[in-house]
């Protein structure tokens, strides 16, 4: 069976090497390091309870509040994972190497993390901020009891793409040119998940503004000079990172495809060498 | 990006409404620089309200990400010229 890209992503994992904060050790020797694989979907604060027993004996007398930092910068935890590896980890670090505290939570810096239900949560209202500008409201989410809700949540922990497009069939665009069947066939072996969403999505398609919601997360590097091509160094303040909600409007005639390109381009045209017109014939 | 921000305003209006019962606050329409986040809107309502949680959702729909910059979810959720704001002592929307 042939595995598709977005198959690939959601099997992907960030090899991760913990370490306790050196203030949180109270035992002598410290605790060795903890290795693990983070799935690339998932939340760091999610890994507590497969990390926390490794540490446990070490830690000093308190409550727990886990959090993460990499050379310094605390990790915001409603970032994925994969999109943290992707915007700080310096290449080629192999395993990432983060630093974990149980103690002191840096509530100037970070969002107070309340929990697994906190981040249910807050990728619940994510889904919901991207179903209002795919259809001006937030029916297609609200529409989704609680049982779903869960099964959406707790396949994208998992990492189960096969079960996370069960219920998500149910909130995404019926996209023009086939994109839909040629997106979602590249996951399953069959298309029989298309044929079943179809009847359902008969009011997505009246109300589909066209737009598709796009989450961009944007490092402002200053060169010395343009030509100089450089190593960035690590990013020591979340003030070097734009977070930025685009939705991109797709092309509406059939046969015709939306690329990352094309939303990229129409974002940032300047981080493009060749402006778009130059691929015009 | 440069173009399009240069014809973005520098300013946003923000409308509070309150749900439930939250207390109504004097003044219900605020200009916050479109640049900030708008982790700075709730911070500022908590004050505004003497409450630590506050529950914040745009256009009683749903609850953005505090990091998020007032000026994007002002072009792609604002209605008429204002960013309404709803806000609760409670969870009104889950």
């Amino acid at each position: 069976m042939e595995v598709g890209p977005r198959k690939l992503v959601w099997q992907g994992a960030i090899p991760l090497h913990l370490e306790l904060h050196s203030s949180e050790v109270s035992t002598v020797p410290p605790p060795s390091p903890f290795m693990t694989l983070a799935p690339r979907h998932g939340y760091l604060p999610l890994l507590v309870d497969y990390i926390r027993p490794h540490f446990q004996s070490a830690l000093p007398p308190g409550p727990d509040n886990i959090w993460f930092d990499y050379k310094g910068l605390p990790l915001k935890w409603h970032i994925p994972t994969g999109v943290l590896f992707d915007l700080l980890c310096i290449e080629p670090e192999r395993p990432w190497k983060l630093t974990v505290h149980f103690r002191a939570y840096p509530s100037n810096l970070l969002t107070a993390y309340e929990g697994s239900e906190a981040a249910k949560w807050t990728f619940m209202n994510t889904l919901k901020e991207a179903a209002y500008i795919m259809y001006g409201n937030t029916k297609s989410v609200m529409n989704l009891s609680q049982s779903d809700q869960l099964e959406l949540w707790r396949s994208l922990v998992k990492g189960d793409l096969e079960a996370y497009d069960r219920v998500a069939m149910r909130l995404r665009p019926p996209l023009p040119g086939g994109i839909t069947k040629g997106f979602l066939s590249q996951s399953s072996s069959g298309e029989t998940g298309v044929d079943t969403g179809a009847s359902s999505k008969a009011g997505l398609e009246s109300s589909f503004s066209g737009k598709i919601p796009l989450k961009i997360y944007v490092r402002a590097i200053k060169a010395a000079r343009e030509d100089t091509v450089m190593v960035p160094p690590p990013i020591s303040s979340w003030d070097e990172v734009v977070t930025l909600t685009r939705p991109f409007e797709i092309a509406k005639q059939q046969g015709v495809r939306s690329t990352l390109r094309d939303a990229l381009l129409k974002v940032f045209p300047h981080l493009f060498i060749n402006p778009p017109e130059m691929h015009k014939e | 990006m440069a173009a399009r921000d240069k014809e973005r305003e520098a300013f946003v209006v923000i409308l509070f409404r309150a749900t439930g019962d939250a207390p109504i606050l004097k003044q219900s329409k605020f200009k916050i620089a479109a640049a900030e986040k708008f982790a700075k809107v709730i911070d500022f309502l908590r004050k505004q309200l003497h409450r630590e949680t506050v529950f914040v959702y745009i256009n009683s729909a749903f609850s953005p990400n505090p990091d998020e910059v007032v000026a994007d979810l002002f072009e792609n959720f604002g209605i008429d010229g204002k960013l309404v704001v709803n806000y609760a002592c409670s969870m009104a929307w889950g």
